[in-house]
């Protein structure tokens, strides 16, 4: 048989989890030790192990929610439905989120999808690529009168969350030390930041006004504008106030990497 | 093609034992590191790799290159190992005797081929490739099998001699592996090692395996046996002062384990070289 032939077999018989498969054993040596089914499954047991720890490591918080049961039950179908495409295993996690969003068994369970979603972000912000924090004293080095013209570059690893009300706090009790009871479903949504402080992955709630705030400046919105959309929405605090608070918050945080000035249009 | 250095005595770097290598600086000589953990845009285990690499040699191992695969070779991947060599310049660049998958996918898994004259042939043209492509000698690895094939028309050791010198690679000698594999498929792991060509071998790797009675797993999650310590002093013996190291992947014990079993391969090498004939001065 042709080796092309065999490693197409061997795959499948792995893929199924079949370690009685007839064709595949057929090709298999005896041993004086074992049965050939044992040796196959070891194969077959370490392919299903492997990819199983894969979704552990990336989803703790959706293992304490869930139950053991119901989480090991949500990774095999994602196994069985998802054959790795990755060269390298860090990314096999990745669509789980997407997974549930498109399955009939998950779809309409907003509370889990959105701490998938939550545990995938914090993930992608540990690896994310690094980029030097700017500091808030290089504001000073700008003009008051080129103030509205600002713009700013963030940390490649901010992204930011819209998710069912809530999913911060189930995420905070399912991780804590402390045998915390996971809150009980909310309405509505919450907004969520996400990044990577030093090594470390980072997340905060956002309030309306400065999720409206930092998705216009990570759009590349100057200053001026965000100030204006800011006031608009925000009538009970005068606009540049409210954003010299964000801009404090941004730059401790190490979410702005640089700073400049808008050409003028 | 420079010959590849003898760097002494390693471990395998992993993230667990960090701190502890920063913080200690211990008498390890150099490191070795998983290449797909470090084949990420950015982040903690790339800043922790390059404050390591500022004080000892590192040598990239990956699990990705399916080199036995009838797959194409993915140029993606090797590109990206290739931007990751460029950054680390690692001593030299090691994969295994395996294929992780075909049709695209991937069991990330080092999988086991018969020994055929087709395999071979297989194999050392992607070795071939490889090479050229990275601009350096790989040093390739003998996996743990824990299924053998009927087709097979040569014996293991026979066929990883004849890909090293086919393909001019090197090669990397798994000594627990062979323990393993020759435990699981009923051949001599003595005569395996006997039977390997001394100007081919860059480096050995010793690790623990999980022993089923009927089988062995190669766990990297124990330590390691006697009968591997017996088969590593046998390697030493034939082989010289290669580069050696531990690999320990799972149940991380104490980094001080890890630097005792360091020390035991010192001390049979140590051992061995006073059994040595002195020449005339």
């Amino acid at each position: 048989m042709k080796l092309r032939e065999l490693q197409s077999l061997f795959q499948s018989a792995v893929l199924t989890g079949d370690a009685e498969d007839a064709t595949v054993l057929d090709l298999v040596a005896q041993s004086q030790r074992s049965d050939r089914t044992t040796l196959l499954g070891v194969y077959v047991n370490a392919y299903r192990i492997r990819l199983s720890e894969f979704l552990d490591e990336d989803y703790p918080a959706l293992r304490v929610l869930l139950g053991d049961d119901a989480f090991e039950a949500l990774v095999e179908e994602y196994i069985a439905a998802n054959p790795s495409r990755q060269r390298n295993a860090r990314w096999y996690s990745t669509q789980l989120p997407n997974y549930m969003q498109n399955s009939d068994n998950w779809r309409s369970n907003e509370r889990v999808i959105g701490l998938a979603l939550l545990e995938r972000g914090l993930t992608d912000a540990f690896d994310a690529p690094d980029a030097q924090s700017s500091t808030i004293e290089n504001l000073a080095g700008f003009a008051p009168e080129d103030w509205p013209r600002l713009t700013f570059s963030f940390h490649p690893s901010l992204r930011i969350l819209e998710l069912p009300a809530g999913t911060l706090d189930i995420y905070a009790a399912a991780t804590s030390d402390e045998e915390e009871q996971i809150p009980l479903p909310a309405e509505g949504l919450e907004t969520v930041a996400i990044w990577r402080a030093e090594y470390d992955p980072s997340y905060r709630a956002l309030d309306a006004d400065e999720f409206l705030a930092l998705n216009e400046a990570i759009a590349g919105s100057s200053f001026g504008d965000i100030c204006q959309l800011v006031a608009f929405q925000n009538e009970n605090q005068p606009a540049p106030e409210r954003l010299a608070q964000f801009l404090v918050s941004w730059f401790s945080e190490g979410l702005v990497t640089v700073v400049s000035i808008a050409e003028r249009s | 093609m420079e010959p590849l250095p003898r760097l002494g005595y390693g471990l395998g770097l992993r993230p667990v034992y960090y701190d502890e290598i920063l913080s200690t600086r211990p008498a390890v000589d150099w490191f070795e590191i998983i290449s797909e953990n470090y084949m990420i845009p950015g982040g903690r285990p790339l800043a922790m790799l390059e404050r390591i690499r500022a004080d000892y040699p590192i040598v990239m191992h990956g699990v990705s290159m399916s080199l036995a695969s009838t797959d194409p070779l993915d140029m993606d991947y090797l590109n990206a190992l290739k931007d990751l060599a460029d950054r680390v310049e690692p001593a030299w660049v090691s994969d295994h005797v395996a294929w992780t998958g075909v049709h695209g996918l991937n069991l990330h898994d080092l999988l086991p081929i018969p020994h055929t004259r087709e395999a071979l042939d297989h194999i050392v043209e992607r070795i071939a490739r490889v090479q050229d492509f990275l601009k350096r000698r790989l040093v390739v690895e003998n996996a743990s099998t824990y299924v053998s094939f009927t087709g097979s028309e040569m014996d293991e050791w026979e066929f990883v001699t004849q890909m090293a010198q086919k393909a001019d690679c090197m090669l990397l000698l798994d000594v627990n592996n062979v323990f393993v594999s020759g435990f699981n498929h009923g051949f001599d792991a003595k005569r395996y090692i006997d039977s390997v060509p001394v100007d081919r071998v860059a480096q050995f790797h010793m690790a623990g395996h999980t022993n089923n009675e009927t089988h062995r797993i190669d766990t990297h999650d124990q330590p390691v046996c006697e009968e591997v310590w017996s088969l590593y002093e046998q390697a030493r013996r034939r082989f010289g002062n290669v580069s050696a190291m531990i690999e320990r992947d799972d149940n991380f014990p104490p980094f001080d384990e890890l630097l005792g079993e360091l020390q035991r391969m010192r001390d049979i090498d140590a051992a061995i070289a006073a059994q040595a004939p002195r020449s005339a001065a």
